[in-house]
C-alpha cells in the first residue's frame, strides 16, 4: 500500500481525511463530561443500550489491518475470507449463558480479576503480565500502522504520525475514558460499514449488476470454505483451528477491552442481544465489507481495468471506483479502523494497570477519586510505552514485528484453555492454572523455534507442511495446553467448592442473588413511564454501591417487580443509548406516575427534575 | 458429491454444534437458561435460529451459488 498511496488522491480527500479526524476527536472530548468514576471510565458507569454497544463493538473488532488484510485475501482466495467470520456464532452460547453471567454478577473488572478469585494470586500476576505485554505491543502495531499510513499520505515520518495519533485519542480518552470510546466508536463503526459496503455496491454497479460481477470471478472464488486441507497457507481446517476454535474463543473470552464493553451494558440479558446483533448481523456485514474490495478488485483485474497485486487490492480499487472527495472517505474510514481499535486497547491497558497492579498491590485502600486520577495517568502511560514499541518498529521492523506477531499468537492458547477449564470444571486447581499459563505459554515460545517446529506442530498438521503451522499452531497448543492443565490438575488440590461460588459455571443463579442482594425476580414485565422527582431526604438511603427509588405500585405491577427489585430508569429518547440513566433498587411503593431519586442519583444519571423517563426491571 | 467441499461443512458444523451444545447444556443445568419462561425459549430459539441461518448461509455458497452464472450471465 505504501507506495501507491502518496499517488493517489487529492487535496480534497486528505482535508476530508483530517477533518474526520478532527471530528473525531471533538466528538470524543464532549463525551467527557460522563465521566466522574472509574466504573464510568473503564465500564461507561455501567448504562447502555445493546445496539449502541454492538456498532462500537464492531469499530473496534475492525482493526489495523482489517480492510487491506481481508482485502489481499479475498483478493487471493475469494469468499472463503469470510470463514474467519462464519465462527463466531458457535461461541455465543458459552458467551451468552456462561462467561457473561459470571464476569457480569461476581463483578469482575478484568480477565486477571477473574484468574485472582479462580485460583489465586500466582496466576493473576501471570495473566496481567500475559495481557499487558499483548496489548502493549497491539497498541504499538495500530500506532506504528497509522504512522505508515500518514508517511505515505502526507509525508509524515511514521514517528510524527504515530505520535499525532496518539495524542489525538489519548486526549479524547483520558478525558471520557469508555463512554468517549463507545461513542467515538459508534461513529466510526458507521462509517466503516458505510464505505466497506458502499465500495462492495459501487464496484457491482460498475460491472452492470450482481450477475455480471459473479461471473466473472473465478470458480475457486465463490466458495465460502477452501478444501480441507488444500491450499496448506489457507485450509479450512487451518482457518476453523486457528480462527474458529483459538481466535475467536479469545476474543469472547480473554480480550480485555471486549469484557469492559460487555460490562458497560446495563444487563446481561442487553449483553445477550448485543452479542447475537453483532455476531449475527454486524460481523458479517464487517467481513463482507473489509474483503469485499479484494473481491471487486478480483473481478476488475479480469475484466481488465485494474492492474494491481493483493496486497493493494483494497486502496486501488478504491481509488478506481471513488471520485475525488469520496475517496477522502475511504482514507478516513482507514484511519477510523486504527483509532478505533487504539483507543479500546489504551483504555484496557489502564483498567488492568489500575485494577491488577495499582488497586491489589500499591494502594488497595485508594480512594475511587484516586484510582480515577491514576486511571488518566495510566491511559497516558500506556499510549507512550505504545509509541516506544514504534520507535523499536521503525529501527528493527522486520525482527521486531516478527517477534510481535510471535508474542501474539502465543498468548491465546494458553489462556482460553485456563478460562475454559476454570469455568466448566471446578477440580482445575491453581497450581494447574499456573503451569498452564505460563508452561503453555514457553510451549507455544518453542514452537516458533525452526529446530523444534516440524517436531512439535507437524504431528498436528495433517499432513499438510510447514505452510500450515501458522493455522496448525492452535491446534498444538490446544492440546499441549490441555494435557498441561488436566494432568497437573489430577495431582494437585483443588479449591473448596464453597469459594468457587459465582466463578464456575453452576453457580449462577447464586451470583445472580448476590449481586442482587436477594432473591432475583425473574418474571416478564413490561417498562413503565414516569415523571423523575427529585427529593434529598432519599440522599440518606443511597451509598456508593446502591441508589433507591420510590416508585408507583402500578408501576412496579407492570413491570412485574416488587420492592428490592433492581430497576434502570433512563431517557425517554432510544437513541440516547442509556448514555443518560441510573439504576436503583425499588424501595416503597410511591405516589401513581412518580418515581423518586436522590439529587446523588440524578447526577449519576444525567437527568432532569420533573421530566419523564422509562423504568426498567432488571431483575 | 465432491467430498472435498463436504468436509469442511461438517468440520464447521459439527464443531460449531459441539460448542453450542456445551454452552446450552451449561446454560441449563445452572439454571441461567430457564426455558420455562418466554426469555428462555426466545434465547434457545435465537441460538438455534442463528446456527441454522450459518448453516443455510454456507451450503448456499458451497452447493449452489457457485455453480448458478455458468452460462447464464456470460
Amino acid at each position: 500500500m505504501n507506495e501507491i498511496t502518496q499517488q493517489l488522491g487529492t487535496n480534497l480527500d486528505y482535508v476530508v481525511m483530517l477533518g474526520y479526524f478532527g471530528a473525531v476527536v471533538a466528538f470524543g472530548l464532549y463525551f467527557g463530561r460522563y465521566t466522574h468514576s472509574t466504573k464510568d471510565f473503564f465500564f461507561g458507569g455501567q448504562r447502555f443500550a445493546w445496539w449502541l454497544i454492538a456498532f462500537s463493538g464492531i469499530a473496534t473488532t475492525v482493526g489495523s489491518y482489517s480492510f487491506v488484510k481481508y482485502s489481499d485475501v479475498g483478493f487471493k482466495y475469494g469468499l472463503s475470507s469470510t470463514q474467519s467470520y462464519l465462527n463466531d456464532w458457535f461461541w455465543m452460547p458459552i458467551l451468552m449463558l456462561v462467561w457473561l453471567p459470571i464476569i457480569y454478577y461476581a463483578r469482575v473488572t478484568s480477565v486477571p480479576e477473574y484468574f485472582e478469585r479462580r485460583f489465586g494470586r500466582g496466576s493473576r500476576v501471570a495473566a496481567t503480565l500475559i495481557v499487558l505485554t499483548y496489548l502493549m505491543a497491539y497498541i504499538g502495531v495500530n500506532l506504528f500502522t497509522l504512522g505508515q499510513v500518514f508517511e505515505t499520505l502526507l509525508g509524515w515520518p511514521v514517528m510524527v504520525g504515530a505520535l499525532v495519533t496518539a495524542i489525538a485519542v489519548t486526549v479524547y480518552v483520558v478525558a471520557g475514558g469508555q463512554t468517549s470510546v463507545i461513542m467515538t466508536d459508534l461513529a466510526q463503526g458507521i462509517i466503516l460499514l458505510v464505505v466497506g459496503l458502499g465500495l462492495l455496491f459501487a464496484g457491482i454497479y460498475h460491472f452492470g449488476g450482481f450477475g455480471d460481477f459473479w461471473a466473472l470471478l473465478p470458480q475457486t472464488h465463490k466458495y465460502v470454505f477452501s478444501d480441507l486441507t488444500e491450499p496448506p497457507k489457507f485450509s479450512a481446517l487451518g482457518i476453523y483451528m486457528q480462527d474458529g476454535v483459538i481466535n475467536t474463543g479469545a476474543f469472547v473470552l480473554i480480550n480485555q477491552g471486549m469484557i469492559m464493553r460487555f460490562l458497560s451494558l446495563k444487563s446481561v440479558k442487553d449483553a445477550q442481544k448485543m452479542a447475537a446483533c453483532w455476531i449475527l448481523v454486524l460481523a458479517p456485514l464487517a467481513a463482507i465489507a473489509t474483503a469485499g474490495g479484494g473481491w471487486i478488485g478480483k473481478a476488475l483485474v479480469i475484466e481488465g481495468s485494474l492492474d494491481t497485486s493483493s496486497k493493494q487490492a483494497f486502496i486501488r480499487t478504491a481509488h478506481f471506483l471513488c471520485a475525488p472527495g469520496i475517496f477522502g472517505f475511504v482514507l478516513a474510514a482507514l484511519t477510523a479502523a486504527l483509532m478505533s481499535t487504539a483507543d479500546t486497547l489504551i483504555n484496557a491497558v489502564s483498567a488492568i494497570i489500575v485494577n491488577d497492579i495499582w488497586k491489589p498491590f500499591v494502594q488497595p485502600k485508594a480512594t475511587d477519586k484516586h484510582l480515577l486520577g491514576v486511571a488518566r495517568i495510566t491511559s497516558v502511560v500506556a499510549a507512550g510505552i505504545g509509541l516506544a514499541f514504534v520507535v523499536v518498529y521503525v529501527k528493527a521492523y522486520d525482527s521486531i514485528y516478527q517477534a510481535h506477531a510471535m508474542v501474539t499468537a502465543s498468548i491465546p492458547a494458553p489462556m482460553v484453555v485456563a478460562v475454559l477449564l476454570g469455568i466448566f470444571w471446578k477440580r482445575f486447581t491453581p497450581v494447574a492454572c499456573f503451569v498452564t499459563l505460563v508452561g503453555g505459554s514457553i510451549a507455544m515460545g518453542l514452537s516458533f523455534v525452526p529446530a523444534f517446529a516440524d517436531t512439535l506442530i507437524g504431528p498436528f498438521s495433517f499432513g499438510m507442511g510447514p505452510d500450515s503451522y501458522k493455522f496448525m499452531r492452535a491446534l498444538y497448543g490446544l492440546v499441549v495446553c490441555g494435557v498441561l492443565g488436566i494432568v497437573v490438575s489430577l495431582f494437585t488440590k483443588p479449591k473448596q467448592t464453597a469459594e468457587l461460588v459465582g466463578l464456575v459455571t453452576g453457580t449462577e443463579m447464586e451470583a445472580m442473588r448476590r449481586y442482587k442482594g436477594g432473591d432475583v425476580n425473574r418474571r416478564a414485565g413490561k417498562k413503565a413511564r414516569a415523571t423523575l422527582v427529585v427529593d434529598a431526604a432519599m440522599s440518606a438511603r443511597d451509598n456508593d454501591i446502591e441508589r433507591f427509588a420510590i416508585v408507583s405500585r402500578p408501576a412496579l405491577d407492570a413491570m412485574a417487580a416488587e420492592p428490592g427489585d433492581l430497576l434502570y430508569i433512563c431517557d425517554t429518547r432510544w437513541w440516547f443509548g442509556g448514555l443518560r440513566s441510573v439504576h436503583v433498587k425499588a424501595a416503597e411503593c410511591g405516589e401513581e406516575g412518580r418515581v423518586v431519586i436522590s439529587p446523588g442519583a440524578l447526577e449519576v444519571a444525567h437527568l432532569k427534575d420533573g421530566q419523564e423517563v422509562m423504568i426498567e426491571k432488571i431483575m | 458429491m465432491n467430498m472435498a467441499r463436504v468436509w469442511p461443512v461438517v468440520l464447521q458444523y459439527g464443531g460449531g454444534a459441539f460448542l453450542c451444545a456445551v454452552g446450552v447444556w451449561f446454560g441449563i443445568r445452572s439454571g441461567f437458561l430457564d426455558l420455562k419462561t418466554s426469555d428462555g425459549k426466545r434465547l434457545l430459539a435465537l441460538i438455534v435460529g442463528g446456527y441454522l441461518a450459518m448453516l443455510i448461509f454456507s451450503c448456499i455458497f458451497t452447493f449452489w451459488l457457485p455453480f448458478v452464472p455458468r452460462g447464464a450471465t456470460q
